[in-house]
């Protein structure tokens, strides 16, 4: 009796226990797959690393290399350039301007690529105004950019991924406290560069660090463009040379590219704090502005808006107006009723583990646990179809397991339940990123506060962290809600039979070149992205 | 939906009940249907491909049939369901695809007479793994005004120079032109096809790109005068309904069959085998059989304008308007056996 007593009070004291073990439990279901992908990836590759280290692999390493940069770059430039105007800023049409940018997200990258080639090739109504205007006959009579090459998977990439910067950003801008500033502008100090980005700083990295992981696993848009990418050369070497090995092998040096990446940035700013402590957290409201600056603040704005949304929106639906569409509605309906139930599903399973990962790990400092939440977070790193395989593989085993145990049907293959599994691996690193930047600005001391005041860990947690990350959660749940919408390789290789999402519908048509038949399918996509995207900005506009 | 996340989340039973309960939320789920009459279909073909071809077959024996259909990657979904895969039939395009399911073990080896009359000796594994159903000509595409009648009559001659900047393909690492390549190291040798490779890379008018169809439009809109291309996305062009841009680039091309005064024009299959695990195996042959039997293939040459694999049945009569040609008796397993030596060409050359 006694005995029990105090192990009860031992467990009530340090449930810490319960937290780790959880976040334990979380992080080896999501490293599983990756697990299962370095079992391929021991294999014996049969000797074909010197044959692509002599022919194409430098090429694909210099590609990927350059079209991580190139999107980096301008996903930057768009991201944090939006995201500072629309937080600093107040003018005509800012709040509509404020969710218009996030717009683009809803616009799944190889269909912005599709439309971006029917619009500037050249029998695309851009090339042949210009021949009909200036007299020209044949492409040797100008010189137009080819759109499919690297310059435009560039362009592409970085008009649809940058509104994970500017989302990311901008909630970090509208959280800097005022006091920072009187602070810059009484020392005289160039406020953007001195407050705004360094504050920033782990959300940008954050989201910038989503980008390029989607840059790097991106197969969809570098095949439509012919950019000889990474991606492609795993493709290559796992369909054409009939080797899963090595192409398992290339997608993992990828994968600990990223780790490094991720360790690096890690390091650099291990001795800095984005925190404020004093009790005064009041932040700074817009400045506003008329005029000509007010335009060059809208001008500036609308530019991504066009390039990732308007365009490809546009073009889409002029192959609806043509009647090139193929309107077999009840299909429709009932991909549209799978993607937003299964994007739903994934995005609050996302949000939720995130946020149990990352809470027990940045207050209950468990080396080990930490490495492997930043471990489990990398999904985004693999290329689809490499991660759906590696996911496959891995429920196969558990299904083995499960079927050991008396279960005679599989348990996850086949099962809607494995493509919400899929999505939380591939797609935890949304939410890791948006849930650490929101905990990065957190002061420790409410945390302390808490517990000095008799709270217990779970009691805190449960109490404090709903209301203090709301906005990071919600930033992460519509990210990961459109990200679902619109995934592809890994919806199509694990999906039950007869199940049909928008995007597996899309591509069916889309497979074949023939987008204009499922453009209204792939306008459904965007359109069922917009509901979420409004209403969630309008939860992230007042003030915490 | 919810409850299959309950199904991830608690995997293990505890008591009887809540295995009862699992259970019942599992099949929710859609693991694998129950009822004898269901067919499982895993397949690398679309799904509105297919159910044309089926819908007789469904109605005949009253079988409903269930479609997975994914381009990559279903093989190691069948290797990871073991003994408990719901699959009963694989359907695929590309002999090398096919010859990868055989060679990990996922087809069931199927001799019946009905199966063996219908698809020639030469188009099925001579293990009866697998059966091909339809033949797809990669044929040459060569522009009506620049291109003279005779001009080009072999595969060979696209690696000519007179043909500089005048030749438009897709990547060469896609399935197609890797089986056009394996056809060439199969009739010449790997240095000679690779010779091959290299002229046809430097007689190129742009960087690969786009698909088949791409290429036809990229020839009516003069970037290039010869291509190559599979010989049914011509008339998929041609019989667009919709679309009066797709019949203009079928209308600036002629399609040629190459190497007809010899060895004869290189031919890839779509396929099918018996799912080695299949629960239904005398259901999922007859399924088998009646696609490779008349009906099932005179909608083939129908539906999508390919070659029957059954000789006895005719192409569709606009197919047949292209003429009598000789196809290369090659048998289609080489091909497959030969892919990955044709892939390090393409690497090597930059195809």
């Amino acid at each position: 009796m006694t005995a029990n007593l105090f192990k009860q009070t031992r467990i009530a004291r340090d449930p810490v226990n319960g937290w780790s073990l959880t976040t334990l439990v979380f992080a080896l279901i999501l490293i599983g797959p990756f697990g299962a992908l370095v079992i391929t990836a021991s294999g014996d590759s049969g000797g074909l690393w010197s044959h692509l280290m002599s022919t194409v692999f430098p090429r694909y390493v210099a590609n990927t290399l350059w079209l991580m940069f190139g999107v980096g770059v301008l996903g930057l430039l768009f991201g944090i350039t939006t995201a500072w105007i629309v937080a600093r800023f107040s003018f005509p049409g800012a709040k509509i301007l404020e969710w218009a940018l996030l717009l683009p997200a809803t616009v799944p990258a190889y269909i912005i690529a599709y439309t971006y080639t029917d619009l500037l090739e050249y029998a695309g109504p851009v090339q042949t105004l210009l021949r009909d205007l200036f007299g020209w006959s044949s492409a040797r009579d100008y010189w137009f950019p080819e759109i499919r090459s690297m310059g435009g998977a560039i362009l592409v990439m970085a008009s649809v991924l940058y509104p994970y910067i500017y989302l990311m950003a901008r909630t970090a801008f509208r959280l800097t406290p005022a006091s920072y500033f009187e602070v810059a502008h009484l020392n005289n100090r160039n406020i953007p560069f001195t407050v705004d980005l360094p504050l920033a700083r782990p959300a940008i990295i954050a989201g910038l660090a989503l980008v390029l992981m989607e840059v790097l696993s991106d197969f969809g848009t570098v095949e439509f463009f012919a950019v000889e990418t990474l991606t492609l050369g795993i493709f290559n070497v796992w369909l054409g040379m009939n080797n899963l090995t090595a192409a398992a092998q290339i997608a993992g040096m990828a994968f600990i590219f990223v780790l490094a990446l991720v360790v690096i940035e890690r390091i650099a700013r291990r001795r800095q704090r984005f925190n404020d402590t004093a009790g005064r957290a009041t932040t700074k409201s817009a400045t506003p502005v008329t005029g000509a600056k007010a335009a060059l603040c809208i001008l500036l704005c609308l530019l991504p808006i066009v390039l990732g949304f308007v365009i490809p929106a546009s073009v889409l639906l002029s192959f609806v107006l043509k009647g090139l569409a193929i309107t077999n509605l009840d299909a429709l309906a009932a991909a549209t009723f799978n993607s937003l139930t299964v994007s739903l599903i994934a995005a609050i399973a996302v949000m939720a583990i995130a946020t149990v990962m990352i809470l027990a790990t940045t207050y209950r400092k468990h080396p080990i646990l930490k490495v492997l939440t930043t471990i489990s977070a990398l999904g985004y790193a693999f290329p689809g179809a490499i991660l759906a395989i590696g996911v496959v593989s891995f429920a196969g085993g558990v299904d083995r397991v499960a079927a050991y145990l008396g279960a005679s049907n599989g348990l996850l293959i086949g099962g809607v339940g494995l493509l919400v599994l899929a999505y939380v691996v591939r797609f935890q690193a949304v939410g890791h990123g948006a849930v650490t930047s929101g905990i990065n600005r957190l002061s420790p001391n409410i945390m302390s506060a808490s517990f000095v005041l008799g709270r217990s860990f779970t009691g805190s947690m449960a109490y404090l962290a709903p209301p203090l990350l709301r906005k990071s959660l919600m930033a992460s749940g519509i990210l990961v809600f459109v990200d679902v919408m619109k995934e592809l390789p890994m919806t199509l290789l694990l999906r039950p039979f007869n199940y049909e999402t928008l995007s597996t519908y899309v591509y069916q048509f889309a497979k074949d070149e023939l987008l204009e038949e499922s453009a209204l399918a792939a306008l459904t996509i965007i359109i069922a992205g917009l509901g979420p995207v409004i209403l969630i900005n309008a939860s992230q506009r007042d003030k915490t | 939906m919810v409850f299959c996340i309950s199904g991830i989340l608690h995997p293990v039973r505890i008591g009887m009940r809540s295995f009862v309960i699992a259970g019942g939320l599992i099949a929710a789920c859609g693991s694998a249907p129950v009822m004898s009459q269901e067919l499982n279909i895993y397949s690398h073909r679309q799904a509105f491909l297919l159910n044309p071809l089926l819908a007789d077959f469904k109605k005949q024996t009253g079988t409903k049939i269930n479609i997975v259909f994914a381009s990559k990657g279903l093989i190691q979904r069948l290797i990871a369901e073991g003994p408990r895969s719901p699959a009963d039939i694989i359907l695929t395009v590309d002999i090398a695809r096919l010859q990868q399911y055989a060679e990990k073990g996922l087809f069931a080896k199927v001799s019946t007479p009905r199966l063996n009359k219908n698809i020639p000796a030469h188009l099925r594994d001579p293990k009866g793994l697998w059966f091909g159903l339809s033949k797809r000509i990669r044929v040459v595409a060569v522009s009506k005004s620049r291109v003279k009648p005779g001009e080009v009559s072999r595969i060979e001659d696209l690696a000519d120079p007179k043909w500089k900047g005048r030749i438009c393909t897709r990547k060469g690492s896609h399935v197609y032109n890797r089986a056009l390549l394996a056809s060439l190291v199969a009739a010449h040798g790997e240095a000679a096809a690779e010779k091959w490779a290299r002229g046809l890379v430097s007689n190129l008018a742009r960087k690969p790109q786009g698909n088949d169809r791409a290429q036809a439009k990229a020839i009516s809109q003069g970037i290039c005068d010869v291509a190559i291309m599979n010989h049914y996305y011509y008339f998929k062009m041609k019989k667009n309904k919709k679309n009066p841009a797709h019949r203009k680039w079928a209308d600036a091309i002629r399609i040629v069959f190459t190497n007809q005064r010899d060895r004869g024009n290189h031919v890839n299959i779509s396929g099918v085998g018996l799912a080695k695990h299949s629960k239904n195996r005398k259901l999922t042959i007859s399924l088998m059989e009646y696609l490779s039997a008349k009906q099932a293939q005179s909608l083939y040459a129908e539906v999508n304008y390919e070659y029957p694999a059954n000789p006895v049945v005719h192409a569709s009569t606009e197919v047949k308007q292209l003429g009598q040609f000789k196809d290369d008796s090659l048998p289609i397993a080489t091909i497959a056996k030969l892919a990955p030596v044709a892939q390090r060409i393409i690497d090597r050359v930059g195809w």
